[in-house]
């Protein structure tokens, strides 16, 4: 199994900096992969901005200011202010750091979840694994937004909840296509080697399986991160997220329709910021997926597709 | 093929067996006394308590768990599905009442997928990497990360800035009056459409590529046919199964995402109800509401799974 990608047959583009070194490999990949280097870039920036939010946002997000209300972008409020003066940037910056935060969080535990899950699926096969695969059935027969719904009404609105609300809507997609995943390498001679000097079944899957399932984890988990942060800003959209005044790209959006007539640069720039947000992790998803497998690409649509029917 | 049916039938029951189990679990774990939850710590405390035992009573709610459980299905089955605590209008008046306007939604969001997305997915498979392939690709990227419901408000926004106008915020029904009606569902079906066309011209683009390297592909072009009759009659049909499926899943996408985008676009449909309902807590009308989500998506893809079978024999006799 070749995690790495072999080289394209055809490589124009003279190798930059040292073979095996993490900066060369970056620039390796982003010359083959434009788009997809963007996407990371862009990426990038955000969780930076998002972690600095501080020391870049010009105002406090709650502050509101009576003098300064519901003004378009000036020279001061660069984005306008709101029904209650609050700046609209600061707002962006910070809501940047609540959307990134639930969105990182809920992918890394659904994900994990579902491919540890979906491993033993796929190595233990028998019973367990045909409970498991109805399990997951169940879970995707609900629609992502409607069963986050749901899940953060039961356990009351707050961060915690909507991040354990959007991570159970991902863990089926783990189960899947690691399960698929795990069982061909079942099949390889070394996992049979390991088998046959007597290792246990834990052991092989943490020791043999377990490593092979990392390219196809990141893939996933980056193509989620996108449908994580758009079910994060609908939630918050309709008054079931993380609730105000903690400013989110989606309790933004919420807040802009109170108005009878919204002003434009509400409702415009936290929903630019999401959709900017996820085109960069949604590009950056494909560009590893082709980079780390090239194979994995149509077979792995197809089983987002019709992985029911397996 | 009557086998495979009854086969998919079966699992299709369990499933939602499971899937109402769980409904029914999700929301009976709510912290704490659901009264509290549905009239808030001050309206409870104002009631005396032969009030709330009775009020409990009432809603179904203080019987044990699986005795709930084994009565809401035993509901189903007559066709009553409770009412709701605020406004005692019963769940299945909601659903009659506000249910036609998202299916209308659904079914319009299909159409305009495949109107725009297949199209565009041939003519990308076409010539791959040329001009309109890669103007192609961009758009159905950029239409896959823009959130529905955002483009909805922008929409809504636009119109009523420029041309002072807002889609009726009443429920017509299209049987009442088919030009209202459809200036209701048009917006959220076009911009779900839209959103869906993506996935579709994407698919039916890399699907329709990896088929036209087949040997049949090249067998029909070395009788010397021409390379539209090549792509439409040969390659075109075997490449569509795929297709067919993701449409089934995003029906998933739509029945989720039309929550958000008829609350963007003011739209009194199903989805707004249930958002309704989750805010205020209401129990009963989340649990059936959440329900016959699940229904009809569990049941499109059934049916899916069936065509699927139906136009690929390999299936069915596998």
């Amino acid at each position: 199994m070749a995690v790495r990608a072999a080289e394209p047959p055809v490589t124009a583009v003279p190798d930059a900096g040292p073979r095996g070194s993490v900066l060369g490999e970056l620039v390796r990949f982003s010359r083959r992969n434009m788009l997809a280097a963007i996407g990371g870039l862009v990426g990038v920036l955000t969780i930076v901005v998002a972690l600095a939010a501080p020391l870049l946002a010009p105002y406090d997000p709650l502050k509101a200011d009576f003098r300064h209300m519901n003004k378009p972008p000036n020279a001061q409020h660069v984005l306008g202010t709101d029904q209650v003066g609050r700046d609209t940037l600061s707002r962006v910056i910070y809501g940047a750091r609540t959307s990134l935060f639930v969105a990182f969080s809920a992918v890394i535990l659904g994900t994990t979840v579902g491919s540890l899950w979906g491993v033993a699926c796929g190595y233990l096969r028998g019973r367990f694994d045909l409970v498991s695969q109805r399990i997951m059935e169940i879970l995707q027969a609900f629609p992502d937004l409607i069963l986050a719904m749901a899940i953060s009404m039961a356990i009351g609105t707050g961060l915690q909840a909507v991040i354990f609300a959007i991570a159970i809507t991902r863990i089926p997609f783990g189960g899947r296509v690691i399960r698929s995943v795990a069982l061909s390498i079942r099949e390889m001679p070394y996992v049979e080697a390991g088998r046959a000097s007597g290792g246990s079944a834990l052991r092989i899957m943490v020791f043999h399986v377990l490593p092979q399932c990392i390219a196809p984890y990141l893939v996933l988990a980056t193509t989620h991160l996108g449908v994580a942060i758009v079910i994060e800003a609908a939630l918050g959209f309709l008054g079931v997220g993380v609730p105000p005044p903690t400013p989110t790209w989606g309790n933004m959006l919420a807040d802009s329709i109170t108005a009878l007539v919204p002003p434009w640069w509400l409702a415009f720039f936290p929903g630019l910021a999401i959709t900017l947000t996820v085109l960069a992790f949604n590009l950056l998803g494909d560009g590893i997926r082709d980079t780390l497998d090239p194979r994995l690409s149509p077979a792995f649509l197809r089983m987002m597709a019709g992985g029911r029917r397996r | 093929m009557r086998k495979y049916l009854a086969r998919r039938a079966v699992y299709a029951v369990v499933t939602l067996l499971g899937v109402s189990l769980s409904i029914f679990v999700i929301l009976r774990v709510l912290p704490g006394d659901p009264l509290v939850a549905i009239l808030g710590v001050e309206g409870h405390a104002r009631m005396t308590k032969e009030d709330r035992v009775r009020i409990m009573a009432d809603l179904g709610l203080s019987a044990p768990l699986p005795v709930q459980y084994a009565r809401w299905l035993r509901d189903i089955g007559a066709g009553q599905l409770g009412k709701s605590f605020f406004r005692g209008d019963t769940v299945a008046e909601l659903i009659a009442h506000r249910g036609p306007i998202t299916a209308e939604i659904a079914v319009l969001a299909l159409i305009v997928s495949w109107i725009v997305g297949l199209p565009v997915g041939i003519l990308s498979a076409f010539k791959p990497n040329s001009m309109p392939d890669g103007v192609a690709r961009t758009l159905s990227v950029l239409f896959i990360a823009i959130p529905g419901f955002w483009l909805g408000m922008l929409i809504v926004l636009a119109l009523l800035f420029w041309f002072g106008w807002k889609s009726p915020i009443i429920i017509v029904h299209v049987w009442q009056d088919p030009w209202q009606n459809l200036q209701i569902v048009m917006g959220p079906g076009i911009v779900l459409g839209l959103a869906q066309g993506a996935y579709i011209a994407r698919m039916s683009r890399s699907c329709l590529l990896e088929v036209i390297s087949e040997d049949f592909v090249r067998t029909a072009r070395a009788k010397g046919l021409r390379e539209g009759l090549v792509v439409m009659r040969h390659a075109l049909p075997n490449a569509l199964l795929p297709v067919i499926t993701i449409s089934g899943v995003l029906l998933g996408f739509v029945l989720g995402g039309s929550v958000a985008v008829e609350t963007a676009f003011g739209v009194p449909g199903l989805g707004r109800s249930l958002v309704t309902a989750v805010i205020e807590r209401d129990i009963i009308v989340v649990q059936n509401l959440v329900l016959l989500y699940a229904v009809i998506f569990v049941v499109v893809n059934v049916l899916v799974d069936l065509s699927y079978a139906w136009l690929d024999p390999r299936i069915r006799y596998s």
